[in-house]
């Protein structure tokens, strides 16, 4: 039950859904290019401290790491995720489909810190355990969509597709797909905005990206640090995420109406 | 022709289908009528192998189905079911033109044939081709299902309850237009229903199940006359049987040459059932009726008498002829 | 057209054996594991990391020959399965689970010797993939047999009272025993600081989430933006806002020394527990309001038809028929708070985390897991405890969990 209820959307309704994400991206955008020039903004945030702009990393660097980190995880656990719960929903491989439904609603209870956790001693320091984890962790939401949106499709629709002569392969292709698509998209934006949020914390683990302000400022009490940090993130994310929401509407409107 | 022989189908232990022999003539509509659970839609589905039959033989023009290709044996095959199982992302069109384009046919053949089927079936092409099933009538969505089945102009079509989730009177209209359509079309039809009205009103060929065997079979009238079953008996309608009967029978076949006496007030079209013919008595307080060809003229007359005695026919039904 | 052109192909009707392929898969992943993986590991100290042992080495050929014939007799009960076969594998599953924690002090005993009195007993790979797989094993078979939940539960005890005696009795060497009677008092601290920031910031997002939802069911145009911003919060990562609050926190600190007399400060419990408030109050308000919304219309009109005032139809219909559901947001808000709890302690929550983080900038990997396993266990103790709470107020008709296949 832990995917967002779409119904909800962040848009006021006299605000086009549209210009949200591009409103969070220009503030993204702004951020990464205006702290260096705002010394005396964040001075006031940190009167005392010797250094105020972030500098040992530019902030495009570093969300240039995290983009990258959060996409290849991404791309593993969409596809992984994808394929697995669709395996498990065909004829060859239904034996194993009650585990994994199990395994992915029971998954979720795992707190994505302890599992970025348990990562490091298996695998060490770095990007890698990093982007395991988020692998490990996301594909969970995604296998648990593409289950419930295939399940959810409409046995007569699914039986009269055989009936018509669709082969299975047609089946899944033209009709369960496209029909359990907002479902499995719903889970790729859970998934991809928990990931977003974890990879972050990998910071702790020795992987460098926008983390890395957030922990070095706890570390020296600089908020100065903590706030180019975590403004720069939580645009990240809502950009990532308006734009989920905007695509959902897309979906959600191509299958309802003429 | 569809030939079944001493077809069963179990689930694990218990026999949904029980060792049943049915034999459907081309061109013939034969309808399944039974309680619900009594196996009639597992029959129908084991016809086009959406469920395998576990014992005997069922044999599609001279060759049994588990010979056919599966996903090749269901493009020749129309098939309607009670939900439609429309394609709920697709267009009307789109979902008339499935099995055409499953099968490769040009998309200008296609076009035209779902234009075809709609005019056919009542459905404007303006107006209806680019609606989607969720903004359709129940009445509209059955109609564009029943299109759908027919698209690849298959010879044989299967029927799962397909009106029985719409409200009376859409459901009649639709009874009327199936039998206009297969009238022209002679299509080998296998028609699952609990409707035993709607199984008599269309088919040639009725078959009652229960428990999975096949109670009787034959012809709509033989089956009134001779329920060889209370079962039956009780379906057919019991006491009310004698009068679904008359409804079977037409005025034609009944009236007697006019007779000397004056010819009565009431008049009856020749072409009319004996229950009509019954009600306009009871309704005029008349024994007697003039019957009338379709220029008006009088042909011959009708009496009660005629209806009670002689209302024991071996001729064909309204439909035929 | 004619059928005909549907011929060719002659059809081979095939498939009545059917073996249980899903524990026929794990019980080969087991043998697999523990062939090729270390099963255990040894380290002089706590740093260095330790020299890997096979099964053999581990546990003799004894024993390996023990656990090699349950994992394949698991494998022949699948090729044929039956209720009976099933039982007789769960049986072999917990046997295994059982054994493992002997086979750990058999490890210790073979591979340490009673000079080296520092000397750490790391479980390995193999020992890791082999916990797992059994637990997979668990599950699938519970599926199968469909146990009930009192049974799961007594099982689960028993395996581990087992589990805990011997690691108490005989597993000194145990390098996460060692950890965690290095710092046992820290241990129960942390435990306690958990769990008080999160059943605290549970019930305050219950009190706040059901007020909220309250006024947003009296005043509807409350509902959109109360949800856009309930839903902008959880979508902020939580690092970025627990670093978010440090700062205000920390002024009003200053500028209020009754605050900071109170604990209050930029860092510590109170920025988490607000953190953790926030995050909380979406699935919370969510779910209270789908509970509420759920009921069936007819059976509120059928209470109206009765004569129930307002307040009697809200107490005594409404909210019971909602409870479940709203259950499942408290269960879903914990399960959440659990994880980000643990995200607390890098701005001083304290709380099990803290060890993750200590143990992480110390590469002391046996006190990151200190930290994680007992986060994970709450985790789905929590999530288990509430999940039966709901079963048992969900009316009888339909008792399925969501998510659980029937």
């Amino acid at each position: 039950m832990s995917h967002r209820v779409s119904s909800f959307s962040l848009s006021s309704p006299n605000v086009p859904a549209a210009v949200w994400p591009a409103l969070w991206c220009l503030l993204l955008v702004a951020c990464i290019w205006g702290f260096p020039y705002a010394e005396g903004v964040l001075r006031m945030l940190e009167p005392d401290a010797k250094e105020v702009v972030y500098h040992r990393a530019s902030l495009a660097s570093l969300l240039g790491h995290h983009l990258l980190v959060v996409s290849v995880a991404a791309l593993i656990t969409i596809v992984g995720g994808m394929l697995a719960a669709i395996a498990v929903t065909r004829e060859r491989g239904r034996d194993f489909l009650p585990l994994v439904a199990q395994v992915a609603s029971l998954g979720q209870t795992f707190p994505p810190v302890a599992v970025l956790a348990l990562a490091v001693p298996a695998l060490g320091f770095g990007t890698l355990p990093i982007i395991v984890a988020l692998v490990l962790y996301g594909t969970l939401p995604i296998v648990r969509n593409t289950l419930g949106g295939l399940q959810e499709v409409d046995k007569e629709v699914k039986s009269s597709a055989i009936a018509m002569g669709m082969t299975p392969w047609q089946v899944l292709r033209q009709v369960e797909l496209p029909l359990a698509a907002p479902v499995i998209l719903a889970g790729v934006r859970t998934s991809i905005t928990i990931n977003i949020s974890t990879a972050a914390i990998g910071a702790t683990v020795g992987a460098r990206n926008l983390g890395d302000p957030i922990i070095a400022g706890i570390v020296n009490g600089n908020m100065a640090y903590i706030v180019q940090g975590a403004l720069t993130i939580a645009l990240l994310a809502l950009t990532v995420d308006s734009l989920f929401e905007r695509l959902q509407e897309l979906l959600r409107s191509r299958l309802s109406t003429a | 022709m569809i030939e079944l022989s001493h077809v069963s189908k179990r689930f694990g232990d218990v026999a949904a289908v029980d060792d049943i022999s049915l034999h459907i003539e081309k061109g013939k509509f034969c309808a399944l009528v039974g309680t619900s659970g009594c196996g009639k839609s597992t029959t129908l589905r084991m016809i086009n192998r959406l469920i395998e039959h576990s014992d005997g033989e069922i044999i599609l023009d001279g060759h049994p189905v588990a010979a056919y290709d599966p996903v090749k044996l269901r493009r020749r095959i129309g098939y309607v079911i009670q939900h439609t199982g429309l394609f709920p992302h697709w267009t009307v069109a789109r979902n008339i033109g499935l099995v055409p384009r499953l099968l490769k046919w040009s998309s200008a053949d296609v076009q035209a044939k779902v234009e075809e089927l709609m005019s056919l079936l009542g459905l404007p092409v303006g107006e209806f081709a680019h609606k989607y099933p969720h903004q359709l009538s129940g009445g509209q969505a059955q109609r564009v299902g029943v299109a759908r089945a027919l698209a690849a102009d298959p010879d044989i079509l299967l029927m799962d309850e397909p009106f029985g989730a719409l409200d009376p009177i859409t459901r009649e209209k639709l009874q009327d237009e199936l039998a206009r359509l297969q009238s022209q079309m002679h299509k080998t039809v296998v028609f699952v229903t609990h409707d035993m009205d709607e199984a008599l009103r269309l088919a040639d060929h009725l078959v009652v199940m229960r428990d999975g065997y096949i109670v009787q079979q034959g012809t709509p009238l033989s089956l009134l006359q001779h329920p060889n079953d209370p079962f039956v008996e009780s379906l057919l309608g019991g006491l009310e049987r004698g009068l679904k009967q008359a409804a079977l029978t037409r005025v034609k076949d009944h009236m007697s040459p006019m007779g000397p006496t004056l010819p009565a007030q009431s008049r009856i079209p020749a072409a009319f059932s004996l229950l009509q013919g019954l009600s306009m008595m009871l309704r005029d307080h008349t024994d007697r009726l003039t019957v009338v060809d379709q220029h008006d003229v009088p042909v011959g007359e009708l009496t009660l008498r005629k209806i009670v005695k002689e209302a024991q026919p071996e001729q064909g039904k309204v439909r035929e002829s | 057209m004619s059928l005909l052109e549907a011929l060719p192909r002659p059809q081979v009707s095939w498939r009545q054996w059917q073996p249980n392929s899903v524990l026929i898969f794990l019980a080969c992943a087991m043998l697999a594991a523990i062939w090729l993986f270390d099963v255990v590991s040894v380290a002089p100290n706590r740093i260095v990391s330790g020299e890997g042992a096979g099964l053999i080495d581990a546990v003799g050929w004894l024993g390996a020959l023990l656990v090699t014939s349950v994992i394949v007799t698991l494998v022949a009960l699948a090729l044929q399965p039956s209720r009976h076969g099933y039982q007789v594998a769960l049986v072999g599953v917990l046997l295994l689970l059982l054994l493992m924690p002997f086979g750990l002090m058999v490890a210790s005993n073979r591979l340490i010797s009673g000079d080296t009195p520092g000397a750490r007993l790391n479980m390995g790979m193999a020992y890791w993939c082999l916990l797992s797989f059994l637990l997979l094993c668990w599950v699938e078979l519970r599926l199968r047999l469909v146990l009930l939940r009192r049974w799961t539960i007594l099982l689960v005890l028993a395996v581990g009272l087992v589990w805990s005696l011997c690691a108490t009795l005989g597993l000194e060497a145990l390098a996460l025993g060692q950890e965690f009677r290095a710092r046992d008092a820290q241990f129960w601290r942390a435990l306690r600081e958990h769990i008080t920031l999160v059943v605290v910031s549970v019930a305050i997002s219950i009190g706040l989430g059901l007020s909220l939802t309250l006024l947003m069911r009296r005043y509807s145009k409350l509902q959109k933006s109360a949800f856009a911003i309930l839903n902008f919060l959880q979508t902020i990562p939580s690092i970025a806002l627990f670093g978010l609050m440090l700062g205000p926190l920390a002024w009003l600190a200053a500028q209020w020394p009754l605050l900071s007399q109170l604990g209050v400060s930029g860092i510590g419990w109170a920025p988490a527990l607000i953190a953790l408030v926030a995050y909380s109050l979406l699935p919370m308000v969510r779910n209270t309001y789908i509970a509420l919304e759920q009921v069936s219309p007819d059976t509120l009109e059928a209470a109206r038809g009765m004569g129930m005032r307002n307040s009697q139809r809200f107490w005594q219909v409404r909210l019971p028929l909602a409870l479940p559901v709203l259950l499942e947001g408290v269960r879903i808000t914990t399960v959440q708070a659990i994880g980000l709890t643990a995200v607390a302690a890098l701005i001083g929550a304290g709380g099990l985390g803290s060890f993750i983080f200590q143990g992480l900038g110390q590469a002391a990997m046996d006190m990151v897991l200190l930290g994680a396993l007992p986060i994970l266990m709450l985790a789905l103790m929590a999530d288990a405890g509430l999940g039966a709470l709901a079963d048992v107020l969900r009316p009888r008709s339909d008792t399925a969990r969501p998510g659980e296949i029937e």
